[in-house]
């Protein structure tokens, strides 16, 4: 499993707002129905449907989970449904599961969707759900850790070993949000993007995260279609095909993660992915990578090896992987360009590797895009799931 | 109504304890008494944090509780400054730090008895308690004397 035997072959998505006017099923509706409409295929082609855990939402994960989209959706053949949850890295399973459906005869076609709905969530309610997800409830969480905290004592001491500076930093969410103010998708749509000068002079959370470094919890939804390598070729529409996969490990209890065999994780599974894929890394056109915080950015940078050791935040301060840089990175600009909808940026991040394979992202539109580089993380970071997608099959 | 007490109909301010497991009492049970127990496996030595059932090493059962030096050096760290859950509003600002004991294991801790701008990575920390209750204390960390 993992190599050249699974296309997406259509794509839905609503932006990504707050809309808190738009129920859960009033998204899920429109994004399926444009991923099945994309697809080429009709209602009753669908043989599965698989959902990315939407997380924060209990009600809807019952429903979800007990099978009620099919229902919902009238899909006449529709053979079986389930929720999968690996957080940020649920969208990868999906997609793997979707693969093993194809291949043991489920289903022909599988569709793949997320949704969250973040601004109806009362805001206690919130506070509660990411104060204790991804955190050790007996080691870390009576300390008063936090998400944003995790990611400041990894970016701290990424600083502290390489030099990085905090304006290099700051520089991360310039060029995300270049590629977020280009995309229709994006909260941060058509808004100016923030010199990195700007983005130091927000408030500062927790070091060395500001508050522009942060994500804006969002309202959005995306939906894709599955079916075999063999029968989007035959098929003949503009697809994404997966050629690679790798994966890893780190921890679960941020405390317990080395930082060293991380950077290795990351570096170890593009390089497993490419290799799969048969190209090598000057081959891929767009690096999408998912973080959810622009502070693990340069880290990325340089476990892919497309920056120096200690280099990564000089080359997003050059504008390197900004709109128009040399190159293209993260082009939905990640969580902090897109906001954040929990589980739902990879699968986003998913549509948007299929969307500029197909040739459809309008301004951000890397020119003859033929591979895209694409990575998932759950949690808050236990994994690293790499993964190369083509224009073309093998 | 105050606005502290608007807050606490909101919002859950009591002090979060920690979940506990029956293999990881000890552990707390030595914290109430000014001890930081790190788990030994006698099998194949290794030094344990955090506490397990088995040790993760090998999976022998048997296990055993030494103290610690409570020395111990900053890994890394972050001090909060704005949001965190209302109940630790009242703290800010405040340190978390992972810290790597003597003994070898690092933990997630708080940097106490110090100024923020004044911690550092490499930086010599001891372990101070801090009593959340009676049943818990929790391992802080203060510069270490000199």
């Amino acid at each position: 499993m993992g190599a050249n035997k699974i296309a997406i072959i259509g794509i839905g998505e609503v932006p990504t707002r707050t809309m808190p006017e738009r129920s859960r099923w009033d998204i899920i509706y429109d994004t399926c129905m444009e991923a099945v409409r994309d697809s080429g295929l009709s209602k009753n082609d669908i043989g599965a449907v698989i959902s990315t855990s939407p997380q924060a939402q209990p009600q809807l994960t019952a429903e979800l989970a007990f099978g009620k989209l099919p229902e919902e959706l009238g899909l006449e053949n529709c053979k079986d449904t389930c929720v999968v949850n690996a957080g940020g890295a649920g969208t990868s399973n999906c997609l793997r599961l979707a693969e093993q459906y194809i291949a043991s005869g489920v289903a022909d076609a599988v569709l793949v969707h997320h949704v969250t709905v973040h601004s109806t969530i009362p805001v206690p309610d919130l506070i509660a759900f990411f104060a204790k997800a991804g955190v050790d409830l007996q080691w870390e969480y009576p300390f008063g850790s936090t998400y944003n905290i995790i990611m400041g004592l990894m970016a701290n001491r990424y600083m502290h070993e390489t030099g990085c500076t905090p304006l290099q930093m700051a520089s991360v969410v310039t060029a995300l949000r270049s590629w977020a103010s280009r995309d229709p998708h994006s909260i941060f749509y058509g808004k100016a993007v923030p010199s990195p000068e700007k983005v130091l002079e927000s408030s500062l959370l927790n070091t060395p995260l500001h508050k522009r470094e942060s994500n804006i919890l969002a309202d959005g939804g995306c939906a894709m279609v599955v079916v075999s390598a063999e029968r989007a070729k035959k098929m003949g529409k503009p697809a994404a095909y997966k050629l690679g996969e790798s994966v890893r490990y780190f921890s679960a209890t941020p405390m317990m993660r080395n930082m060293e065999k991380m950077v290795y994780g990351l570096r170890d599974t593009a390089k497993e992915a490419i290799a799969q894929a048969g190209i090598t890394s000057s081959d891929v056109d767009i690096w999408n990578v998912y973080l959810a915080y622009p502070l693990a950015h340069p880290i990325m940078a340089e476990a892919l090896e497309i920056a120096p050791f200690g280099q990564g935040g000089q080359y997003f301060l050059e504008g390197r992987m900004s709109f128009g840089g040399d190159i293209p990175w993260s082009t939905i600009g990640d969580a902090p360009g897109r906001g954040h909808t929990g589980s739902g940026v990879s699968a986003a991040v998913y549509v948007e590797t299929a969307r500029q394979l197909m040739g459809k992202a309008g301004e951000r539109q890397v020119p003859d895009c033929a591979y895209v580089y694409q990575n998932t993380s759950g949690g808050s970071g236990f994994n690293n799931i790499a993964t190369i997608w083509g224009r073309d099959p093998k | 109504m105050t606005t502290q007490n608007a807050q606490a109909e909101q919002f859950d301010m009591t002090r979060p304890l920690p979940i506990v497991q029956p293999w990881s009492e000890a552990f707390w049970a030595g914290a109430r008494e000014g001890k930081l127990l790190l788990q030994h496996c006698k099998e194949c030595s290794a030094t344990i944090f955090y506490p397990r059932k088995f040790c993760p090493e090998c999976w022998s059962a048997d296990i055993e509780w030494r103290q610690a030096s409570g020395k111990a050096t900053v890994y890394t760290f972050s001090t909060a400054y704005d949001m965190v859950e209302p109940r630790f509003w009242a703290d800010l600002p405040y340190t978390i730090a992972y810290v790597d004991l003597a003994e070898g294991p690092r933990m997630m801790t708080r940097i106490v008895d110090c100024a923020p701008e004044d911690i550092k990575v490499g930086m010599k920390v001891e372990v101070t308690f801090h009593k959340l209750d009676d049943k818990f204390s929790l391992p802080f960390f203060r510069p270490a004397a000199k």
